[in-house]
């Protein structure tokens, strides 16, 4: 490790500081949230940052707002606090069950979610997928300002995000459409899922499927929209077994992502009951 | 004197533990400390070109360097194939090339960094197929200058050790016309102990002599393996051994204490070292992987006219353990049934890959699995029920084990009886979800590794005793519960007014460790010679003092009195005061070692033990739901019956099981460990192996099968090795009913039964197993010539 | 750059680097040793603290993190003999080696002061985090409902 002018950790106080830090820093900075990615790297034999900045006392970042027609999640929130917050709201169901569901408690009430999807080589994040479902948007920041971009956009383009910037907040629709989250963790919980299947669902009055979201996580390394699953099941009436049927037609388009938890071919193979159960959750 | 043992005493170092005040040797420091750590090789193979050391011996903080030239001792269980650092040769990912002690560990970090190796890299055997191809690269080239300390088993390049069994006539047993030949091919994983407290070590010179704190089961070897290591005589180290944070059989053999030894008494300063997790992952002394081939011929009455087998067990770079356990094919997968002709055949197989070693029941897991998933694939072959096959030909009174030894009692039937009734009791599971169930019972055959142990009693003035053994508590409580317990009855004290000595080499006499179910066993069959002692010494004063023989008085409730009511008498306090004044203090000392129980002559070659002293038999069961779509196994219920000889703690040998039980099903269906072709274990830590957490268990129903013979003191068996025995059997055989897939392999993780059920997975074929038992051996069955 | 904290009730000065994880401080500066780094991967749980009264994995928390914080240890956790759930588990014969129970206890004690009434499902997905290698579980779930008064409805 290079030495650094700056302290291994500096716990900024607001977003000014915070994003002022991280501009003196240049590429030796990186934010820190939770933590429990980050404190990992020696495990990973990764280097860690040289001079990280400290965001766990920003003020506002923690900060979750619902409105009737949309919600902002603070950049800070963690996925205790996520799933606790979205506990009563239908539409939200899907998030509410991706951060209540992922780790384990001591975890969520570490983990934020900026860390989950600014995370570039993560591919199981549970956050990920559940929030491509609701297409939401993600504000940046920079000294320079601040920049609104879908999570779609940023996920192509994280991996190459100049340093000095921030995910500050998450913004997402609210609807009268419903949502699922099904993760496949290997034990009953507690790990990584092996694959995941994000869904949101609206329908009409007489149960036709209007419009479909489906996104996919951690069965290739980045999570991602699955539009031919979401043409098959826009349409007709929400059902199960069809659901699992058209999964089964289409999952062929995933190139699974080969690990030590799970081989390439698994992933994709539980995509179709991840499909049923996603569909079952909703009806 | 008969001996009441039997309470629900509980454990004295609970207290403790749930304050956090318990101080394991990961816990322990001392003034001027320093901390060491290990460089280990990156490369499967290789030949050792330089370790250049001078660098890192310059940096700041660096006290003191240690190599290959500061260690030139050879060790090993049964053969001497071990040398702490790699000598001129690296055998294994993770095999150490040097050792260093700093004042801080960032600063040991830092040097190991700055040691310069050189290792020009060879071809590498990764899987015991390949170690065993003909022309195969050697893991040990120089392997017939090794010291073998047993004789009889025949060795030759990979093959480490070979250990065979043959009990009459076996190919005219599979020529008989009314057998039916059932060949079955199975395979396993390794399997990490996981003990939460890593090893670890705090190592002093002092007084010319090393003094060792280790966290290990085995405090004399440790000792011994020391001292030829470093070349000193082994009466130069005293090891000691504070509370260990679980085992497994993980601290059954020798681990980093040489290091930490060789760094103190070069720098002159208390040393300590600890294996980061990933150290503990890569260098774990697994459980072995294995590989078997089991055949047998039966009638379609079920009887096994003739079986043969081979199970070839990967010993990893160094034989270890393994070369013991070639001796436990015979007593496991020979064991179970009564069986007409048995040849059997164990080859330890070394491969370029990290060392394996004891766990919980070691091969006897694995041979379980097979023999009962094999006894299944037997009963569809004739067409009967599996349940009344087992009842048919389950080992009874007289019969002859695989070496010939004569069984005694009835056992295993009873058992199985038992087991319908705790069956009975709970309604079956099933319900129309889309999954698939299945149910299975199986049986499975221990023993307790017996062998010499030692034990003093001190009897003092105030009315305690103190138990002075080379005991470890690992936390099964056999320290807290079971000893003290005999020890107490014996002298007609309150157990909690047994004092335990922790264990001290320089304290208490020689004992084989820890470990194969012998705590309470072995350990307690010499603290009960030393108590008997004592109290054979005080019931004498006492006579004297009461004008009276011993033969009148009892010796209960903290009282020595004349039998009867209102007998005069004393507190034993009193007795002991008075006669340590007049005689000097009262001791007692006692020993126990195995006992000896004769198998057949010239049917074993090889072996380590020819019978087993104390058999240890179990019977489970288990109800399993298969998710088709996703291939994950639910344990929806387990029960277990166990001969437990008889029981002095029940709700001590109830946590055992429990915890044994969940282990096995780590084992069963959870718990991974994959090896790269570069020899790399792939799963470092706990996200990528995965232990069995709340959710996955279930309560284990359990039934205390006692009264069965023991040679064991007042008639005990160990019970904490044997409950991780038939778990994996039991799960397999579960989940074979559920899918109607042949299970061959271990564990059964969702990846690998969906893979079964989509009919990915070929039947598992084994070249390097040849059909014909004959050529797999490296000379014919018999003594060495 | 000291991080300050108060640790069971007293003021406390770390002098670590920024980064040290949280557990490291406690063990090595303030010589607190009942919690364990087991895994330091967020894992295991055996290294449990509560900060500012929440369950913390103090393998995974830097020490800057923890600055003005009240942080408890197990050391700390009762001033005066066993907790419910100490006792309960000591009652039940619960421990082997020892290793996980001052992470389990920690765990515990917050999720039985928030969550009353358990059921069974709910203590084990409350120990999603805190691996247990010898035990098998099942006491430590019944040591926990024994607490919460929740038998009658948790026994299957
Ligand atoms: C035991 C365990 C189990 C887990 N299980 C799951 C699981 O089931 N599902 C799951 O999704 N995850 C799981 N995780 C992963 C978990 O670490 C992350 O998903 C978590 O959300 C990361 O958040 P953090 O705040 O701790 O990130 P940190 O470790 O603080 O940071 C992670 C990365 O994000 C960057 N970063 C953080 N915040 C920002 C920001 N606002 N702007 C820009 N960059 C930022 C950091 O620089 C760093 O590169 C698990 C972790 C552990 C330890
Ligand atoms: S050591 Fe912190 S969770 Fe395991
Ligand atoms: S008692 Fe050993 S890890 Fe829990």
């Amino acid at each position: 490790m290079t030495p650094s002018a700056h302290p291994s950790l500096y716990v900024a106080p607001s977003l000014e500081d915070a994003l002022n830090a991280l501009a003196e820093r240049g590429a030796d900075g990186a934010p820190l949230a939770g933590g429990t990615w980050i404190m990992r790297a020696p495990l990973r034999h990764e280097a860690k940052s040289p001079a990280f900045v400290g965001l766990g006392r920003v003020a506002g970042f923690g900060r979750i707002e619902v409105h009737d027609d949309h919600v902002i999640i603070g950049a800070g929130v963690t996925h205790a606090r996520l799933a606790e917050a979205l506990r009563d709201i239908p539409d939200l169901q899907g998030l509410a069950a991706a951060a209540g569901r992922s780790a384990n408690p001591a975890v969520r009430r570490a983990a934020t979610v900026g860390g989950n999807l600014c995370t570039a080589g993560f591919a199981a994040a549970d956050l990920v997928p559940a929030l491509l479902c609701l297409e939401a948007e993600v504000e940046i920041a920079s000294r320079a300002g601040v920049q609104r971009l879908s999570l779609e956009a940023f996920l192509a383009a994280r991996a190459t995000l100049e340093p000095g910037r921030l995910l500050t907040q998450v913004h997402a629709l609210r609807s009268s459409a419903r949502s699922a989250h099904a993760r496949l963790p290997l034990r009953k919980a507690g790990d990584y899922p092996v694959a995941i299947l994000s869904m949101a669902v609206m329908r009409d009055d007489a149960g036709r499927v209007v419009r479909a979201r489906v996104a996919v996580g951690s069965v290739e390394a980045v999570a991602r929209r699955w539009p031919a699953l979401e043409a098959a099941l826009t349409g007709p009436p929400l059902d199960a077994a069809s659901a699992e049927r058209a999964a089964t037609d289409l999952a062929g388009e995933f190139d699974g992502r080969e690990g030590v938890d799970a081989p390439g071919w698994y992933r994709v193979a539980v995509l179709p009951a991840l499909a049923r159960r996603a569909v079952a959750a909703l009806l | 004197m008969t001996v009441d043992a039997v309470m629900e005493f509980r454990r004295r170092d609970a207290r403790d533990k749930l304050t956090g005040r318990t101080r394991y040797t990961i816990d322990r420091a001392a003034p001027g400390m320093l901390h060491a750590a290990v460089l280990r090789a990156e490369v499967a193979s290789g030949r050792l070109v330089t370790v250049d050391t001078s660098k890192a011996a310059a940096l700041p903080g660096v006290r003191a360097v240690a190599t290959a030239a500061d260690a030139p001792g050879r060790f090993g269980i049964g053969v001497s194939d071990h040398s702490l650092f790699a000598d001129g040769q690296v055998r294994y990912v993770g095999e150490p090339l040097a050792a260093v002690a700093a004042d801080t560990p960032e600063q040991a970090q830092a040097a190991l960094a700055a040691i310069e190796v050189a290792i020009e890299p060879l071809p590498a055997v990764v899987t015991m197929a390949e170690a065993l191809a003909p022309g195969a690269p050697l893991v040990h080239p120089d392997w017939q200058d090794y010291e073998v300390l047993p004789v009889g088993g025949a060795r030759a390049g990979n093959v480490a050790w070979e250990a065979t069994v043959v009990r009459g006539d076996v190919d005219a047993a599979f020529a008989r016309p009314d057998v039916t030949v059932v060949e079955s091919t199975f395979r396993v994983g390794r399997q990490n102990h996981m003990a939460f407290e890593p090893r670890a070590v705090v190592a002093r010179y002092e007084e010319d002599r090393f003094h060792i704190e280790t966290s290990t089961q085995v405090p004399w070897t440790i000792r011994n393996a020391t001292a030829r290591f470093l070349g000193v005589p082994a009466s130069q180290v005293r090891v000691t051994v504070p509370p260990v944070g679980g085992a497994f059989g993980l601290k059954f053999d020798v681990a980093i204490e040489p290091f930490a030894a060789l760094l103190a008494k070069k720098s002159g300063r208390a040393v300590r070292l600890v294996n980061s997790r990933e150290e503990e992952m890569l260098t774990c002394l697994f459980r072995e992987n294995a590989e078997i081939l089991i055949r047998s011929a039966v009638t379609s009455e079920g009887e096994i006219a003739g079986r043969e087998a081979v199970v070839l067990m990967d010993c990893g770079a160094h034989g270890g353990e393994q070369i013991f356990l070639t001796t436990m094919t015979a007593h496991t997968l020979g064991g179970n049934y009564k069986l007409g002709a048995v040849r059997l055949a164990t080859r330890a197989v070394y491969t370029n890959t990290p060392p394996n070693g004891a766990f919980r029941a070691c091969n006897g897991v694995y041979n379980t699995f097979a023999l009962e998933r094999h006894t299944d694939e037997i009963a569809a072959a004739i067409g009967m029920d599996p349940l009344e096959l087992r009842r048919r030909t389950v080992l009874g009174d007289g019969d002859l084990g695989a070496t010939g030894q004569v069984f005694e009692g009835d056992v295993l039937r009873p058992m199985l009886d038992r087991m319908e009734a705790l069956r009975a009791r709970t309604t079956p599971h099933e319900v129309d979800d889309g999954r698939l169930y299945g149910r299975a019972t199986t049986v499975g055959t221990w023993f307790v590794f017996t062998g010499p142990s030692a034990a003093t009693v001190n009897m003092n003035a105030d009315g305690s005793a103190t138990l002075v053994t080379s005991g470890v508590e690992i936390g099964s409580g056999s320290m807290m519960q079971g000893l003290p317990q005999i020890v107490a009855a014996t002298l007609g004290i309150r157990p909690e007014d047994v004092i335990v000595r922790q264990a001290d080499t320089d304290a208490a006499g020689y004992d084989v460790g820890v470990g194969g179910g012998r705590q309470t066993t072995s350990l307690g069959a010499a603290s009960l010679a030393a108590a008997q002692d004592v109290r054979a010494k005080l019931l004498a004063f006492a006579a004297q003092l009461l004008e009276a023989t011993p033969d009148d008085l009892v010796m209960a409730n903290g009282r020595i009195e004349i039998a009867g009511p209102n007998g005069k008498g004393f507190t034993i306090a009193e007795v002991a005061a008075r006669a340590q004044a007049a005689l000097g203090p009262i001791g007692g000392t006692g020993a126990a070692t195995r006992t000896g129980v004769p198998s057949m002559p010239g049917c074993v070659a090889g072996h380590f033990i020819d019978a087993i002293d104390i058999p240890v038999f179990a019977v489970h069961d288990c109800e399993v739901a298969v998710d088709r779509d996703t291939g994950h196994v639910e344990v929806l219920n387990y029960r277990v019956v166990q001969d437990v000889g008889r029981a002095l703690n029940r709700s001590a040998i109830g946590g055992q099981i429990q915890g044994g039980v969940v282990q096995g099903l780590g084992y069963a269906l959870h718990e991974e460990v994959s090896i790269d072709a570069l020899g790399h274990i792939r799963q470092c830590g706990f996200e990528t192996y995965r232990v069995p957490l709340a959710g996955d268990v279930v309560p284990v129903e359990v039934d205390l099968f006692e009264g069965a013979p023991s040679l064991g003191p007042l008639g005990i068996k160990g019970a904490g090795e044997v409950p991780i025995l038939n778990v994996g059997a039991t799960v397999a055989c579960a989940v074979a009913n559920a899918t109607g897939r042949r299970v061959q392999e271990l564990p059964l993780t969702p990846p690998r039964i969906l893979s079964l059920l989509l009919g990915r997975e070929p039947d598992l074929a084994l070249p390097h197993i040849q059909p014909a038992f004959a050529d797999n051996l490296l000379r014919p069955h018999g003594p060495e010539v | 750059m000291p991080t300050d904290m108060t640790v069971n009730g007293e003021a406390r000065t770390s002098a670590r680097d920024p980064l040290t994880p949280l557990i490291d401080v406690l063990r090595d500066e303030f010589h607190l040793t009942g919690a364990k780094p087991v895994c330091r991967e967020g894992f295991c749980g055996a290294c449990t603290v509560l900060v500012d009264g929440e369950p913390t994995v103090s393998c995974l928390t830097p020490v800057a993190m923890a600055g003005d914080c009240d942080v408890v240890t197990i050391e700390g956790l009762s001033s005066c003999g066993l907790t419910d759930i100490q006792s309960r588990l000591e009652q039940g014969d619960a421990v082997q080696c020892g290793m996980c129970f001052p992470g389990m206890v920690m765990t515990l004690s917050h999720f039985l002061a928030h969550t009353p009434q358990p059921n069974r499902d709910e203590v084990r997905a409350a120990l999603t985090g805190n691996i247990c290698r010898c035990t098998g579980y099942e006491r430590i779930v019944e040591a926990a409902l024994a607490v919460a008064g929740g038998r009658a409805e948790g026994r299957r």
